[in-house]
């Protein structure tokens, strides 16, 4: 059997179809359990144009740090590229990213964030946001979401970005960055999910957009030590330009019976998201 | 040469001579001397390896996958807790037939906390997927490291290989060891060979969803590549012993003592072979007919050698150093399910680094035998050594 078994406007597969024009030839895959393990179709064909190593669940950064090891002792410029989603990465993978990134191994990391285990049905991952459906947080999440970015600018590694598949051009074009950079890259994707967010799959690319246009997801750059806020997210640096978080959440089902409670603490996480990204940004100049 | 050398410092020389290019290391008792060695020669330049200091032992056979895959040899060593850690990753490399080579240095599991020999953690990884060697002396890890690059990585197998041994008793004694020269070792251990590389350049992919059926062809691919490697094992044993060194007789899989005209049979594996055959001696000095056949080698299961070993006997006795609790020792089960006689016995013992010499095996032989003479030889039963035959333990239902 040929071809993709994602589902209608799967934003992972979006993600993975932009990976190619951002990073091109000479990169090897390694997959970790997830929607995309599945996506790929079955063996012995396979929809993503590269060579893939499927692996478990945790185990993608140390596999690929294996990779890049035995790349550099037979003198092949091949790339190791992560592939993983918010659960493989927040949670079961992070003590592995954890020590890939601290060794500053030569690889690139790129989290699909569908804030969710889908592949196992919609279930809360650290990525999930505050008052998120899931179906084992049924009541609502009550915590807010991991802030993998900020930890992983704390390990101190050359390069780490954030994307959204709403903007093709900003994620191709960091892509293409961190391809250039050595050393650990993590660039971590917002791929709204039809499916566990609950609103139509002709609205992904839509969706993806407003997470960043409501300031709930900001694109940056962070690199050797200098932050670069994107063009897209340079309006949330004014409270008062910030679009309504309402837009973002009314859209989607999941936050279907979050209280008012709920919005106003998940305002206050954007706020001060902003903050700590306003910190960073001055201390530099 | 000869060298005083505990069995990890051996280990680490036998990857040395056989040019490993990664490894990945993490520490734990008793094997932490194996990468301290490696760490160590790394940084004086005596090898070139790539060596990546992981965060745990998942990662360290994910790391030595991923760098095997990417067609490289390999190499990392664990045991006990660290073993267990990293079990998803032992069967996901069985799994893609990519020859990668692994010491266990065996220790019981906790809780409570135990940092002494028993051999439970090399025999749960027996389902997986490995070819598995155990060893009876540093010398014999030695040569068993260096084999098993060569076995993992005949075409007919591709398949990896764990060597176990015995913690303390073999890691950290100091023995004499006979390291063959760089020469030597090159001559019978040709450059790296594997199923396939990922790389660009050979666009091949692994691991994505099989349906049932391939699958299931998959898994029995391996269940016959590892049934076939017993030819393989004998054929490079063999040109070990020629090329390499001719210490240990490596044309069979498994090896005996005593036991061609024996009447009894002790069957066990591990380094208390050795105080098993001084036992031995003693009890054939008051004339039982008793012998050993040790087993070195797990998988494959060598099934012909244990029946030819074991069909004329009168009895047979399993030693475990490990226990499938509620059952039976998983060397017996083996044995048992290899060769049916009527009088089979299993002890379980030396649990949690027990400590059992000549003169234990002297009394657990001799009882043996004695039970055999009544047609009694059979059934499972714990050995403890004289001293602690009184220990009372509380169950939880006694703090009640
Ligand atoms: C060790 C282990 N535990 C659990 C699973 C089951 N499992 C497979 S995919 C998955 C969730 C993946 O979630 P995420 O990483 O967010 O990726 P997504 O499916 O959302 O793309 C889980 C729990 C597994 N494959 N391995
Ligand atoms: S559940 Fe979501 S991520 Fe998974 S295949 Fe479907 S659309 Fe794609
Ligand atoms: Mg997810």
């Amino acid at each position: 059997m040929s071809g993709t078994s994602a589902c209608p406007g799967c934003p992972e597969n979006m993600a993975m179809r932009m990976l190619g024009m951002g990073l091109g030839k000479d990169i090897a895959l390694i997959v970790v359990a997830g929607c995309s393990s599945v996506i790929q179709g079955l063996a012995p064909k396979n929809s993503y144009n590269y060579p893939v190593v499927n692996i478990a669940f945790a185990a993608g950064p140390a596999t690929a740090s294996g990779m890049a090891r035995a790349y550099k002792a037979r003198n092949r410029n091949v790339v190791p590229v992560v592939w993983a989603g918010d659960g493989g990465t927040a949670d079961i993978g992070f003590a592995s990213l954890s020590g890939a990134a601290e060794r500053n191994e030569d690889i690139i990391y790129v989290v699909v964030d569908n804030e969710a285990y889908m592949n196992t049905g919609g279930h809360k991952s650290g990525s999930t946001p505050l008052g998120a459906y899931t179906l084992t947080t049924p009541e609502g999440k009550k915590q807010n979401k991991k802030n993998l970015p900020f930890i992983m600018i704390e390990h101190n590694i050359p390069y780490v970005a954030t994307a959204s598949v709403g903007y093709p051009h900003d994620y191709i074009e960091k892509l293409r960055k961190a391809k250039q950079i050595s050393g650990f890259r993590y660039i971590h994707v917002l791929t709204p999910d039809p499916y566990g967010w609950m609103f139509d799959p002709s609205r992904t690319a839509e969706v993806a957009k407003l997470a960043v246009q409501t300031c709930y997801w900001p694109l940056f750059e962070y690199e050797n030590g200098k932050l670069k806020i994107s063009d897209e997210s340079l309006h949330c640096l004014d409270k008062r330009t910030r679009r309504p978080l309402r837009d973002f959440l009314s859209v989607q089902g999941r936050f279907k019976r979050i209280t008012e409670e709920e919005v106003k603490m998940l305002e206050n996480y954007i706020d001060s998201l902003w903050e700590k990204l306003m910190k960073l940004y001055e201390n530099q100049s | 040469m000869m060298r005083i050398l505990t069995g990890n410092e051996a280990i680490a020389q036998a990857v040395k001579l056989s040019k490993v290019k990664v490894s990945a290391i993490y520490p734990i008792t008793p094997q932490t001397g194996i990468i301290e060695e490696l760490a160590r020669l790394k940084s004086e330049g005596e090898i070139d390896a790539e060596i990546i200091r992981v965060e745990s032992e998942h990662s360290a056979m994910a790391a030595t996958l991923g760098a095997a895959l990417a067609g490289v040899r390999v190499f990392t060593a664990t045991g006990s807790q660290g073993l267990f850690y990293m079990h998803e990753m032992v069967w996901w490399t069985a799994g893609t037939r990519i020859p990668v080579v692994m010491v266990v240095g065996s220790r019981a599991l906790g809780p409570p906390w135990n940092l002494w020999n028993e051999h439970t953690d090399f025999m749960n990884e027996r389902d997986s997927g490995w070819l598995m060697a155990y060893a009876s002396t540093p010398q014999e890890a030695f040569d068993l490291v260096v084999q098993a690059f060569r076995i993992s990585e005949d075409d007919r197998v591709f398949l990896p290989m764990m060597v176990g041994m015995d913690g303390f008793i073999l890691s950290h004694s100091k023995t004499n060891v006979y390291l063959p020269t760089q020469e030597e070792v090159d001559s019978f251990l040709p450059p790296r060979r594997q199923p396939y590389i990922i790389d660009p350049q050979e666009a091949v992919g692994m691991g994505n969803i099989f349906p049932p059926l391939e699958y299931m062809k998959l898994r029995q691919s391996i269940d016959s590549s590892i049934k076939s490697s017993v030819e393989v094992i004998k054929e490079v044993g063999i040109e070990y012993n020629k090329k390499v060194s001719p210490i240990i007789n490596y044309s069979t899989l498994n090896t005996t003592y005593r036991l061609e005209d024996a009447d009894y049979a002790v069957v066990l594996m591990g380094a208390w072979a050795g105080d098993a055959m001084e036992a031995i001696d003693e009890l054939r000095r008051k004339g039982i007919n008793i012998g050993l056949l040790r087993i070195r080698y797990v998988r494959p299961w060598a099934d012909d050698e244990v029946i030819s070993a074991l069909k004329d006997k009168k009895a047979v006795l399993v030693v475990d150093r490990a226990a499938s609790l509620g059952r039976a020792g998983p060397l017996y089960m083996e044995v048992a399910s290899t060769t049916h006689l009527d009088q089979m016995e299993n002890v379980i013992t030396g649990i949690g680094g027990v400590s059992i010499g000549k003169e234990e095996f002297i009394k657990m032989f001799s009882e043996f035998v004695e039970e055999a003479k009544r047609g009694k030889a059979n059934g499972v039963k714990w050995f403890y050594p004289q001293e602690v035959e009184k220990v009372e333990l509380r169950v939880p239902k006694d703090l009640e």
